[in-house]
């Protein structure tokens, strides 16, 4: 695998990655939103790019019954542990704003969260014990780290379905990091059915629009 | 050679089908789950879902004494139900090599206990390796096939969850072709007869001595030369533990041990002699630290590093920290989460056909032991109805033991899945049934092994090799086994339920009730039947469906009596129209039908 050079000959990756760079990224969210997939994606693209290490941290425990989720992916040109330490992840990509919100002390200070304005209220809310963070958002936006709200469902319906909501939101994140938008495109392919890629495709580029603001 | 970005569960089943694996069986059971899941794509490899671990074992083990290389993989409660085999083939060695993957969980993010799987080495005398990222779970297993062979001898392959569920870089190599062994026929070395079993325990303690002797030149026990401040810090440590000291303490000098038992203590002694102040950083219990204080060498570990649950980078950090080492970074103790966030544990799904029985035998208030499956989530709030929920095959012998202590007022009953009955329930249930104890037993059988992610059991069509199978009647089992009362019920049929259960409890002998609705998720989501809305004008906010812990129904704005009115979801409503059989206003009807 060789790795993707811009335009200009330069690889904008192993500039940003020389001297010892680890880019920490979480990705959160409910079990059954995909937060696997994309965290695949995303270590894919990096590994596509080629001369980096990847490691991943695959969500724990009974992700698929909607409990609360998170997957690590942690990239450089030396990475050890696949685990992102607390107050430690640059990049916070939550598929949910309360599970956002939850995460969001884990963000390092000045760190970037891209968060879905999408709200799951979990049936616990029933109980009375607890109530639902409609303000999550607001919440996360103290100043501490860049917050970047970005209405997934409503971009994924424009582009044919709700179910590629979290590749608009990979495509959100995708201009942070230092990779060409067609190593995106591959590991997209690589982690998506042949049948979705055309709007998997169209997803990740309506999230890199949002990403550019 | 390719380069492939691997889970360490995958990396595990590529290096068995390189070293030439022929045979795989295991009972799921996270985090082991994806070893056998992935052996089964490989072409050459029998693999398949056996009905206990126990069994699992057995078939791995048959197939090394037949002559070929085979594997079985299990959790850490899976290695305590295979324990019987796997102290007693240690004993007899093999003829084609075997590898025993135990993959533990310190953290317990799905295991019931966090027991410590090393010393299932010591018991046995099982060689161990203990891989600590996914490039050396290909490469140990390969190893461990040799091993095997070498030393005629299972070898344990230990993960942790850590290891198990990391994906990272492997550099994998390509399929050695290993010719089936002619296994010949060996009474003394197969048949644990005491005249037998004797001197194959002397045998066992010569071959755990030339594994030291290995272990001790072993390219597996590394030193790993130090720099900077922290050069004179001796590590000794293994695993998943290795990659959080190696995170945390960044230019220590360490002794990365690959296999744990039998330990090479005479490495571990040299390596002592070199630093000024010596570590053990290993997760759970002191297993490394006590063989190491017996060998009279001075050695830190347990009283900076938890032996509670998993051991995080942040966590060793902490503990070289409080030892005093300058860390900056692990100065203050970070926050991860906020905790003041509603928690979001896992819940039943929407259609889930656990829900009906779980309310049913909540509003009879029944004593409910419970066992492995997706139904202990009744458990946890909000529907938090459940007495106990031990181990697998668990309930239906608890509840005798319970109906024999004098029962409870109410009426108490075992709860297990068609899985779970077929791994160890049946043996409980004979029981029952041979002492004439008056117990009731609900199978929730959702007709896939749920929990795990949807594997294959004997209840279904086809095994995981994709070959047809005849199913097992669950009723003919019970039935033929001296159960006098069986019955299928509906588990959509909430007033079903609530009879079938009081019909159950008021026969007086052993009584089967099973549930006749499939997973919702395995082995393929199941779509919407109809879907669900309320009438908000009608809905009196009495809460009564609330109480089902469904994940489509939620509060809304509206307040009756200070109570919040319900709406359903009508993106994830399935029509398993529990919410409205419960509605005494009638608000809650099918859409179109208000």
């Amino acid at each position: 695998m060789s790795a993707q050079k811009s335009e200009t000959g330069t690889d904008p990756a192993a500039e940003h990655y020389a001297g010892g760079v680890v880019d920490d990224i979480m990705v959160v969210g409910v079990g059954g939103q995909g937060v696997i997939v994309a965290a695949a994606i995303v270590a894919d693209t990096a590994l596509l790019h080629g001369g980096l290490e990847v490691k991943l941290s695959e969500t724990r425990g009974m992700s698929q019954r909607g409990g609360s989720v998170s997957s690590h992916i942690r990239i450089g040109t030396q990475v050890i542990a696949p685990s992102i330490s607390p107050g430690e992840v640059d990049y916070l990509l939550a598929f949910e704003a309360s599970e956002g919100l939850r995460r969001a002390p884990s963000v390092v200070p000045g760190g970037v969260a891209i968060v879905n304005t999408q709200q799951i209220v979990p049936p616990l809310a029933s109980s009375g014990e607890y109530s639902y963070p409609f303000d999550a958002i607001a919440r996360m936006d103290d100043g501490s780290r860049r917050v970047i709200a970005v209405d997934g469902d409503a971009l994924a319906a424009k582009v044919g379905d709700l179910k590629v909501a979290g590749v608009v939101l990979v495509g959100a994140l995708s201009t942070h990091l230092p990779f060409a938008a067609g190593t995106w495109e591959q590991a997209i392919a690589r982690n998506v059915p042949a049948s979705w890629l055309e709007m998997n495709l169209a997803a990740f580029a309506a999230g890199r629009g949002v990403g550019e603001v | 050679m390719d380069t492939l970005l691997m889970l360490g569960n995958e990396a595990v089943a590529r290096g068995a089908w390189e070293a030439g694996v022929q045979v795989a069986a295991a009972y799921p059971g996270t985090p082991s789950t994806e070893i056998v899941t992935n052996l089964a794509n490989y072409d050459g490899v029998y693999a398949e879902w056996s009905t206990n671990e126990k069994v699992a074992y057995e078939v791995a083990f048959g197939a090394a004494v037949g002559g070929v290389r085979a594997l079985t993989a299990m959790k850490s409660a899976g290695a305590s139900v295979a324990a019987d085999p796997l102290i007693s083939s240690t004993y007899t060695g093999i003829c084609g090599g075997l590898v025993v993957v135990v993959a533990g969980d310190p953290g317990m993010s799905s295991g019931m206990t966090e027991q410590d799987d090393r010393y299932f080495g010591r018991i046995s005398g099982m060689p161990m390796l203990e891989p600590a990222d996914s490039q050396e779970c290909h490469d140990f297993v390969r190893l461990a096939f040799e091993l095997s062979e070498t030393h005629d001898v299972p070898v344990m392959v230990r993960l942790s969850i850590q290891t198990a569920h990391q994906k990272s870089i492997v550099r994998v190599g390509e399929q050695v072709a290993v010719a089936r062994k002619d296994p010949g026929r060996h009474t003394d070395k197969y048949c644990l007869l005491p005249r037998f079993s004797r001197p194959l325990h002397a045998s066992l303690l010569e071959r755990i001595a030339r594994l030291r002797e290995y272990a001790e030149a072993s390219p597996l026990t590394r030193v790993e030369p130090g720099t900077g401040a922290f050069a004179r810090i001796g590590v000794i440590s293994s695993g998943a533990a290795y990659i959080s000291a190696r995170e945390a303490l960044p230019g220590a000098t360490f002794l990365k041990l690959g296999v744990v038992h039998p330990l090479p203590l005479e490495a571990i002694k040299r390596f002592a002699a070199t630093v000024e102040r010596l570590f053990v950083v290993e997760e759970l219990e002191p297993y490394l630290e006590e063989q190491i204080l017996a060998a009279g060498l001075t050695v830190e570990g347990k009283q900076w590093f938890s032996p509670l649950g998993e051991l995080t980078p942040e966590r060793v950090g902490r503990g070289f920290f409080a030892a005093g080492l300058h860390l900056p970074r692990w100065a203050e103790q970070k926050a991860a989460e906020d905790d003041s966030v509603i928690p979001r544990p896992p819940v039943l799904c929407t259609g889930c056909p656990h829900r009906g029985m779980a309310t049913a035998m909540k509003k009879l208030d029944l004593d409910v032991h419970g066992d492995i499956g997706c139904y202990d989530l009744t458990s946890l709030p909000p529907v938090s109805h459940m007495h106990s929920a031990v181990e697998m095959g668990a309930s239906i012998p608890m509840e005798q033991g319970f109906a024999r202590a004098g029962g409870s007022k109410k009426g108490s009953l075992a709860v297990i899945g068609d899985s779970t009955f077929l791994h160890s329930g049946l043996t409980g249930l004979l029981n029952a049934v041979h002492q004439r104890t008056n117990v009731t037993v609900l199978i929730q059988d959702n007709s896939i092994t749920a929990m795990t992610g949807g594997q294959t059991n004997p209840v279904n069509e086809k095994t995981l090799a994709g070959a047809e199978t005849r199913p097992v009647d669950l009723a003919g089992i019970c039935k033929a086994l001296g159960v006098e009362h069986v019955e299928i019920v509906d588990p959509y049929d909430y007033e079903a339920c609530l009879d079938a259960l009081k019909a159950g409890l008021a026969f007086g002998g052993p009584a089967v009730i099973i549930t006749n609705r499939p997973c919702m998720l395995f082995p393929r989501k199941v779509g919407a039947d109809g879907v669900y809305g309320v009438d908000e004008e009608l809905c009196n906010a009495c809460q009564q469906c609330m109480k089902l812990g469904c994940p489509s129904l939620h509060h809304t704005e509206a307040v009756f009596k200070n109570r919040h009115k319900v709406e359903v979801d009508a993106s994830t409503c399935t029509g398993c129209s529990l919410c409205a059989q419960l509605c005494k206003p009638g608000a809650i009807v099918k859409a179109g039908e208000a």
